[in-house]
């Protein structure tokens, strides 16, 4: 089963359009929310008046965060990392769509009327857009409990960077920019909150159920057994739906109606609640000679926008990633978040590796230029392989770095420089690129499976499915460790209440952390199993073997008893099994030496280009992207996971970019914030989910590896291209052709 | 009615703009009056020397008019341009118009083709040259009450050279940046006898300059006049700043682009 | 405009006779009314074509769409597609390819192609993808959805991707 091309089973519904998600979740007798949200980036709240909001016909009630704030019984803040989120702004208002109030009507049209009938006064406060002006000292502070904005900040101290860089022959400095950005996933945010009792059940699009339980439990003061959050398919998460974002604001409302509430945002909403970090990457490298990297400083400092959200625990992240894949002896990074007046981050597919990478894998280019070098060989030369030591300490394991590049070099003929017949105005480059991630660590998932006597299983698990095919694949892993077919096992859909803990669907972890736990469970099913046909058989464990959901007697095949068999004669009617993945790991907080990730994530980019020197417009004509899977589960799934990530990349390397302006954001729509379409995919992609050669080799995640290679390998086609680095992405038209002219008028 | 009441009753005709400003709250009608539904005002009639286009045909129907694709194939080309098929469906050339949206196709080519509107209203018929229809950022010279009915448009003669190159900056699906529309047409010695070039997408109407294109008139269109004329529009040109540009990044491109527009060279399809 | 309006359209093949609000779209129509959830919208402004229907033949985007100007016509979503409970050719080639990822903009692309494919049996695949590029999705599913429409136009276009 692992490595069959098995399609879901809900293929048809998918594309009839049947699928169901929680946008199409009713829930008998609910009302309808709709969100009031500043206008100012920073500011007191002087006055709401609900007046003419609660004039509107069908409006039950309107809240404020005052209301919030004088309810005993509720804790309004919330947070991953810190509690500093209120569920409507409490004070002050920190960012341009910061909620503020909440109109709950019959339904959502009266709620939207309402909403704009909300008056709000404010006292606007100086704010701070950008992470330059937040990390400036005397800046306006974000949160009074910060004064310095700081919000996060990882440490990584190997070896003597000073002295690296003494002994270096090149030293190859600068600065990257990289945008906020917006994950943009097609289903926007949307809850259902219904109170029972003292209980609260919620509907909701998230990518941890159970995070959004503890987050619910912690504001109601209430046991996390009184809170049961449910999950359909999800219309793309991307992390963006990965923390608690408005499930509070429907719960709060439900407990004051006393009705069920439903949340849909705005797709104006959805850009208001959550974005990636724009960041800012100064990297310092020294190099030798003969191409060998001896010290790498790097500084990078994060956007991480009005509220905390995980930024705290992201930067570490970061900090572990910003080196790149490569084998440097002395490593210095600081990795620092800043609060600012806009729209809050957090994960974002590529989390916290893109913006490094854009900025190690153009100086890695810049590097090899300046020795005239190969950009392939200087990398050849300083990836990290197996047993190298990681700046973190930790040493590589299942690492094939080497491969990937070398991989993505030849899906775009790295070589071949033979001549195509271009007008005066074209030019053609390559360029690649290379990087590395982690996961999440220490995480946990948990799984139960229960084996009915009519054969068939059914498995319990908090992964949530939103197209990266984790239903699919879970259910291959554990009909290949049961020896059961597909056909005879279903997962439910997560529900707190029924399905053990997950820490989360995201960072890429699923496929290996609940395929662990999965593969756990089988494991002790079968050890049950054996021990009631050891009885039924009167034979010794030892004597027992299982085979396609049967156990025999080795070597006397006529004994075999099918899984039901043994339960029937056996008179029990089910048979629970639970697994359990636990990683362990850490990273000191001064040194940030420690075990940084269970496994490292791999990934690499190949792109061919190009330029129109009239315009500058960018085309990107093939790329060829790669990265390490250990072990192809479904061939389709992980291709898909590849072609996406090359899609994704090629809007960040050529025009996504959320753009601010005064602290207002100036494109928080589908028609000025673009994503890509058909025809911006490269006119050839090709792809290569990469497996080892042995049998048992890890799973590797592989949803977001090829994404943050994807900037800079363009960035270094156009370089090669047309000699222009552009160090601040997007990779705009308008940069590249600033560049080409400031070349000719140089020459 | 519209005359009457401009405040609260709108006329719609795909209604794509309208029902998008009536979502953000912008406009809030009473009543709208519908055009979908009066008949002769969406064919595409030949009248000899010229194509009369319904003011309510549909973008779609335009671009696949056999009639246009034959006689104004730069028209038909930007047609098929605008937004997304959804909207072409369902947006009409006389809405498009009306709207004077700046970061839209069609105006700069009819402005090239020299093609004028038929105005209808409560004091009358007349007719306007689209040239001077739109006259600021979504304004046009239309009255209270006054609807287009039809737009006309002259049939270059044979052997004309007509285009539309639509450059986006951003994505394939971002509203132009520049979009630049020339037709020429040439005596029997290969000299320009006629040349018409307009811009749009850069400003709050579109950019048409006969009197940079007099001095052309008998000259061949070669590659140094293809750029004195594409420097000299980009020099009158005094483009806005936004998301898909800034004024000077216009310029380069609006230099480089009429130039390329006037030489037909890489013009996907004229 | 709070009036309602008496409308009688066809809806999959079933004849609806509705009173809708004067400012109410398409995709509430089918979404609130008729509990058609094939249909979905998230941009509000007829850019990312989930909320893509057919409307007498021809695609229109539903959030954009008033529905009381649409009476007498003719309106098919995805589901209505499904004959006798066998999907459509276009459905088909979808499945076969693999042709969704988290499946939210897939209906669209499905009409989208439907609508091109019932204009024209065989446009060439440039023209295709001139089609659908109006419709957006952020998986990035792009591929197998051209492999899908390279099975319905019945080339296999070397150009294409893997």
């Amino acid at each position: 089963m692992i490595g069959a091309d098995l399609r879901p089973t809900d293929a048809v519904e998918r594309v009839v359009g049947t699928l169901p998600f929680v946008l199409d979740k009713k829930v008998e007798g609910m009302v309808h929310a709709a969100v009031v949200r500043s206008t100012f980036p920073h500011a007191r709240i002087v006055d709401i008046d609900t007046e003419a909001a609660l004039q509107v016909e069908g409006v039950l009630t309107v809240l404020t965060g005052a209301d919030l704030a004088a309810e005993s019984s509720i804790d309004p803040y919330f947070g991953g990392a810190r509690k500093d989120q209120p569920i409507l702004a409490i004070g002050k208002v920190r960012y341009v769509g910061d909620p503020v109030a909440l109109v709950v009507a019959e339904d959502k049209g009266q709620a939207e009327e309402a909403a704009s009938l909300v008056y709000c006064e404010y006292d606007e406060l100086p704010f701070v857009e950008s992470i330059e002006d937040a990390m400036v000292e005397g800046a306006p502070a974000v949160h009074d409990d910060y004064p310095d904005n700081a919000c996060g900040w990882g440490k990584l101290r190997w070896g003597d960077v000073e002295q690296g860089f003494d002994e270096a022959d090149l030293i190859a400095e600068g600065e990257y920019m990289t945008p906020a950005a917006s994950h943009v996933p097609m289903e926007p945010f949307v809850t259902i909150a219904e109170w029972k009792g003292n209980k609260v059940e919620v509907w909701t699009a998230a990518q941890a159920p159970h995070s959004v339980r503890r987050t619910l439990a912690s504001i109601f003061g209430l046991e996390q057994e009184d809170v049961r959050v449910q999950v359909l398919n999800l219309g793309g998460g991307y992390g963006a739906k990965g923390q608690t974002k408005i499930e509070p604001m429907a719960a709060v409302a439900a407990r004051a109606v006393g009705r069920p509430v439903r949340l849909e945002l705005t797709r104006e909403g959805v850009f208001f609640t959550i974005g990636k970090h724009a960041a800012r990457i100064r990297i310092k490298t020294g190099v030798k000679r003969d191409g060998s990297l001896v010290a790498r400083l790097v500084d990078v400092a994060w956007n991480a926008g009005a509220y905390a959200v995980v930024s705290p625990r992201a930067v570490i992240q970061g900090m572990a990633r910003a080196p790149g894949p490569y084998r440097i002896p002395n490593v210095w990074v600081d990795s620092r978040a800043y609060y600012t007046n806009t729209v809050p981050t957090g994960p974002f597919r590529g989390a916290m590796t893109t913006q490094v990478a854009w900025a190690y894998e153009s100086q890695m280019d810049e590097i090899a230029n300046q020795l005239g070098m190969d950009p392939l060989e200087v990398r050849r030369r300083n990836l990290l392989r197996e047993g190298d030591l990681h700046p973190t300490g930790q040493p590589m394991h299942d690492v094939h770095f080497v491969e990937l590049i070398e991989d993505a070099a030849a899906g775009i003929e790295w070589g071949d420089t033979s001549d195509v017949d271009l007008p005066p105005n074209k030019v053609r480059g390559k360029g690649l690129g290379v990087i590395m991630k982690s996961t999440v660590t220490p995480s946990r998932s948990e799984a139960r499976i229960e084996l009915r006597d009519d054969g068939s299983v059914v498995a319990y698990t908090s992964s949530v499915e939103m197209g990266q095919g984790a239903a699919t694949t879970l259910l291959q892993i554990l009909s290949h460790h049961l020896g059961i077919g597909t056909d005879s096992i279903r997962f439910v859909h997560p529900d707190t209440d029924v399905t053990p803990f997950d820490l989360t669907t995201s960072s890429s972890r699923t496929t290996f952390s609940m395929g662990a736990a999965l593969e756990e469970a089988s494991v002790e099913l079968k050890h049950e199993l054996t021990d009631l046909a050891s009885s039924l058989l009167e034979a010794s464990p030892a004597d027992l073997v299982h085979e396609d959901g049967g156990i025999s007697v080795v070597g006397q095949p006529g004994t075999r008893l099918e899984y039901l068999e043994i339960l029937r004669r056996s008179k029990i009617e089910q048979l629970d099994a639970e697994g359990v993945f636990q990683s362990e790991g850490g990273l000191d907080p001064e040194t940030g030496q420690g075990v940084h990730t269970i496994h490292w994530h791999q990934g690499a980019a190949g792109v061919e280009v190009e330029v129109d020197l009239d315009t500058g417009k960018v085309e990107i004509l093939r790329c060829h992207g790669t990265s390490w899977a250990g072990r192809v589960v479904n061939p389709l799934r992980a291709r898909q996971q590849n072609e996406g990530n090359v899609v994704w990349g090629t809007g960040l390397a050529l025009f996504e970019e959320l753009v601010f302006d005064e602290g207002q954001m100036v494109n928080p729509n589908l028609s000025e914030y673009l994503i890509p379409s058909i025809l911006d995919m490269p006119r050839q992609i090709t792809t290569r989910e990469m497996e080892s050669s042995e049998p048992d080799a890890e799973l590797h995640g592989i949803g977001e590896m090829v994404i943050p290679a994807l900037p800079p390998a363009v960035g270094n086609a156009v370089y090669a291209a047309t000699g222009v680095r552009i160090v601040d992405l997007p990779i705009t038209a308008e940069r590249v052709l600033r560049g080409v002219m400031a070349r000719r008028d140089q020459s | 009615m519209a005359a009457d009441d401009p405040l609260r009753s709108k006329i719609v005709a795909g209604g794509t703009a309208l029902v998008l400003m009536m979502r953000q709250g912008l406009v809030a009608p009473e009543r709208l009056i519908a055009l979908k539904h009066i008949p002769d005002l969406d064919g595409i009639e030949d009248r000899g020397e010229v194509v009369a286009i319904g003011a309510c045909a549909t973008v779609t129907t335009v671009a696949s008019s056999p009639l246009v694709s034959s006689a104004l194939p730069s028209l038909a080309y930007a047609c098929r341009a605008v937004a997304n098929v959804r909207v072409r469906n369902v947006a009409t050339l006389g809405g498009n118009l009306a709207e004077a949206d700046y970061a839209s196709d069609p105006p700069a080519v009819l402005i090239s083709l020299g093609a004028f509107c038929e105005v209808a209203g409560v004091e009358g018929a007349r007719t306007v040259p689209v040239a001077d229809l739109i006259t600021g950022l979504y304004t046009t010279d239309l009255q209270e009450g006054e609807v287009i009915t039809r737009i006309v448009v002259p049939k270059p003669a044979s052997g004309t050279r007509a285009n539309y190159i639509k450059y986006k900056s951003r994505s394939s699906e971002d509203r132009p940046c520049v979009g630049v529309a020339s037709i020429s047409s040439t005596s029997p010695d290969g000299s320009i006898a006629s040349l018409s070039v307009a811009v749009g997408a850069v400003a709050p109407t579109p950019q048409h300059f006969p009197d940079l294109l007099e001095d052309a008139i008998g000259q061949r269109l070669d590659d140094s006049l293809a750029e004195e004329i594409a420097e000299a529009y980009a020099s009158r040109i005094e483009p806005m700043d936004d998301l898909r540009g800034s004024a000077w990044y216009r310029t380069q491109v609006i230099r480089a682009l009429v130039k390329r527009s006037l030489l037909d060279t890489e013009v996907g399809i004229r | 405009m709070t009036d309602l309006a008496a409308v009688e359209v066809r809806v999959n093949g079933q004849p609806q006779q509705l009173e809708v609000r004067g400012s109410e779209t398409l995709i509430e129509t089918l979404r609130e009314r008729l509990g058609v959830t094939s249909v979905r919208g998230t941009c509000g402004i007829g850019i990312c074509g989930t909320c893509t229907v057919l409307v007498d033949g021809k695609i229109v985007s539903g959030c954009l769409t008033l529905s009381a100007g649409l009476d007498g016509s003719e309106i098919v979503t995805s589901e209505g597609l499904v004959e006798d409970g066998r999907l459509s050719r276009v459905q088909q080639a979808f499945v076969d390819a693999g042709a969704y990822q988290c499946s939210f903009c897939i209906p669209g692309f499905v009409l989208a192609v439907h609508e091109r494919l019932s204009r024209d049996a065989r446009p060439s695949m440039e023209e295709m993808r001139h089609q659908l590029a109006g419709n957006l999705c952020r998986c990035g599913t792009y591929p197998e959805i051209l492999d899908a429409v390279a099975a319905l136009i019945g080339t296999a276009d070397e150009e294409e991707t893997t």
